[in-house]
């Protein structure tokens, strides 16, 4: 169950039935034309969750967070993860063959969890935690990395309940949304997050608000087909395509540094639409929000190729 | 016995099995006077029939409406079991007498949340092109279940991540569903979880046709129409009222899906409710479809939802916010609403993004209470008493 067991599990078998696999499946990734693909090795990409310097976890308060600069506990972190490449030396990307198992779901979607559902997020999530993403590539040397923060559009508007692992995690299902959270970030401000007093609601909601400021990321604006029952397309994709061009994936790690997520929000106040940002376009807090993601709020698109997100970073284990 | 069990094996046979049951149901008279709606008239069948004048619905392929299913899936329907907390099943928002509404003018949930919208009839649900009140991406009953039994905001059934497995135990747990489980579903013990809950659920809210009203019989030549209700009659489909331009379709609304389906349009309305701003703002979190699309023409955007049994289903509109069938006629010939004062007030009626269907009608309070006493015609009583569609954990009368 824990993440331990999960990890020794496929230390050792990712090198006998996946590579079978691999060789057969994946040859021609490189597209290049060798006659011999090299013997697959497995890799294991690490995540943390940072405030700035300060490691981030369920058991101590966060750094100062958002424009007031406050006082922070997180109550949820959860994020899946796809179309994860490594990027050899002469540039070429080659994809990583996932593993499965009850984080990562055959279709190459992983679900990164680090909250643990103690301290300030007891209550809220699931006691297991996963923390990398596991797999083969190609035997050889690789510089770079490149993921989606994101659930491919063929897998995520499947039914949650009947879906296999991870995807059938029910706190990540937007079902309003026909689809998924791909990001479900949330922190409690000291203080709370106030709203002014909006006569607008049924009934009338008074000033006060939430305990918690959300960062939900997601496609929006879709639409289903009533003649085959199926969601046809969505306005708004909100994937994070994210490339970095050095990454030591033995030594090094991808840091997910909530300090910029929240720089320019101001996490004590909501100023309409959902209580934090919920990928909403006309959402007031989803402005400086997608700006840290480095995504336009208006199309859904990663900006430039994930240039301008200040969010997640490559540092040291 | 089980010679017309399964009565809409696909869709491209639908027709022809149901037109050799309707004449059968016909010719032997269950429900009297050529009924066309309720069981085929076989003993211990539970197949589903519907009206001559009703187009063969579509279903998802696998998809049988085998009697056993439906009943699995109605006796779900009402279990309180299948809450988180144990305290809410589908049916504690959709009663069976006001045509599968509340009675209230926003539905409440396991735990006591509000939920920002009027609970929606289920009658002919099997026809609807999408689910909810303002959502393009709801197109199934399936999917859309699982916003009522997972949704988080707000909590309606509540169930979750935390106690979803305590949940399936209960069912699995219980004297009967295993076996009736076994009887739908291949798989043994295991057959008993959340996607098959969800499909034998969805098959029972597929079996309710509502299509045996005054009206409905009125179109067979089998009663006639008060001469008020008649006058409404022509009203509601007389190019004054325009009532039907939304509300036209068999089932009185405007998003049909049925086996012939080939393109499908799912048209959003704002009928002039609110106008908060002056800039044709409906208050949040009831927006419409623009809560989804962020467009400015989805602003305030609603589903017509259908006009059968329309007589039970108040209080109306997205938000409960009208309270009587009177006060909607009031306010369709008003073309919008006027709200002078309090929270929400501004003139809906200069909306900028209301329908152009929706205009300044000057119907006569006469002419008004004719509309109604039309729409009250299309209350199919039958439907609304049918054992079959009933709470199988009440006690049996």
């Amino acid at each position: 169950m824990d993440h331990h067991e999960i990890t020794n599990r496929f230390a050792l078998p990712l090198l006998s039935a996946s590579a079978m696999a691999l060789l057969s499946a994946c040859g021609g990734g490189g597209g290049s034309a060798e006659p011999a693909p090299p013997e697959p090795r497995a890799v294991s990409i690490q995540f943390a969750g940072v405030a700035g310097t300060a490691p981030v976890s369920c058991a101590q308060p966060l750094a100062a967070l958002g424009s007031g600069a406050l006082q922070s506990e997180l109550k949820d972190f959860r994020f899946y993860v796809s179309e994860v490449s490594l990027k050899r030396a002469d540039g070429i990307f080659v994809p990583l063959a996932m593993s499965v198992d009850e984080w990562q779901h055959e279709r190459g979607v992983a679900l990164i969890d680090l909250e643990d559902d103690s301290g300030s997020c007891a209550g809220r999530g699931t006691a297991a935690m996963n923390a990398s993403i596991r797999g083969t590539v190609p035997g050889g040397e690789y510089v770079g990395v490149r993921l989606t923060v994101g659930v491919p559009s063929a897998v995520n508007h499947s039914d949650t309940a009947a879906s296999a692992a991870p995807l059938d995690v029910q706190a990540m299902a937007w079902s309003w949304q026909a689809g998924r959270k791909f990001a479900k970030i949330e922190i409690a401000p000291a203080g709370g997050v106030t709203r002014p007093a909006n006569p607008d609601t049924t009934p009338p909601t008074p000033e006060t608000g939430s305990a918690i400021f959300n960062m939900h990321l997601g496609s929006t604006g879709c639409t289903g087909n009533p003649a085959s029952g199926e969601i046809v397309s969505c306005a708004a994709s909100n994937r994070l395509e994210l490339e970095f061009d050095a990454f030591n994936v033995d030594t090094q790690q991808v840091l997910v540094d909530l300090q910029p997520l929240f720089l320019t929000a101001n996490t004590g106040v909501d100023l309409g639409g959902a209580f934090g940002c919920m990928s909403g376009k006309t959402d007031p807090e989803c402005a400086a929000i997608f700006a840290a993601l480095g995504l336009d709020l208006a199309s859904g698109q990663t900006v430039s190729g994930g240039r301008y997100q200040s969010v997640f970073r490559i540092g040291a284990r | 016995m089980g010679r017309s069990r399964h009565v809409w094996a696909a869709p491209g046979q639908a027709f022809l099995g149901l037109s050799v049951l309707l004449a059968t149901a016909a010719l032997s008279g269950c429900g009297g006077g050529g009924t066309a709606v309720g069981d085929s008239g076989t003993a211990g069948d539970g197949g589903v029939v519907v009206p001559r004048f009703f187009p063969a619905p579509r279903l998802p392929e696998g998809e049988s409406l085998a009697a056993e299913r439906i009943e699995l899936g109605r006796h779900l329907f009402y279990d309180k079991r299948l809450s988180g907390n144990g305290t809410q099943a589908c049916g504690s928002c959709h009663h069976q007498d006001k045509a599968f509404t509340d009675g209230l003018p926003v539905a409440i949930g396991a735990t006591g949340e509000r939920h920002p919208r009027n609970a929606q009839a289920l009658g002919n649900v099997v026809y609807n092109a999408t689910l909810t009140w303002a959502n393009p991406s709801l197109v199934t009953l399936e999917k859309q279940m699982e916003t009522p039994l997972f949704g988080e905001d707000p909590v309606e059934m509540g169930v979750n991540d935390r106690n979803r497995d305590e949940v399936l135990a209960r069912i699995r747990g219980d004297a009967r569903y295993p076996a009736m489980f076994a009887q739908v579903f291949p798989g043994g013990a295991e057959a008993i979880d959340w996607r098959n809950i969800i499909a034998a659920i969805a098959s029972f809210q597929r079996s309710l046709i509502a299509g045996n009203s005054r009206y409905d019989r009125f179109l067979r030549g089998e009663a006639v129409l008060a001469p008020n209700e008649e006058r409404g009659r022509l009203l509601f489909f007389g190019e004054r009222a325009e009532c039907f331009h939304c509300h036209g379709s068999f089932n009185f609304n405007d998003q049909v899906v049925h086996a012939a389906s080939r393109v499908v349009e799912t048209p959003f309305h704002n009928t002039g409710l609110y106008n908060i701003d002056g800039a044709g703002g409906f208050p949040e979190p009831n927006r419409g479809v623009f809560e989804l699309t962020a467009l400015p023409q989805d602003m305030g955007a609603f589903r017509a939802p259908s006009l059968r049994n329309v007589e039970v289903t108040g209080p109306y509109m997205h938000d409960g916010t009208i309270a009587t069938l009177e006060d909607v006629l009031s306010f369709y010939a008003a073309g919008g609403r006027l709200i002078t004062a309090g929270p929400h007030a501004g003139d809906g009626r200069t909306n900028p993004f209301k329908s152009d269907l929706i205009a300044l009608i000057d119907l006569s309070p006469e002419e008004q209470a004719d509309i109604v006493a039309f729409l009250k015609t299309l209350t199919d009583h039958e439907f609304l008493e049918n054992p079959k569609h009933a709470d199988p954990f009440l006690p049996q009368p």
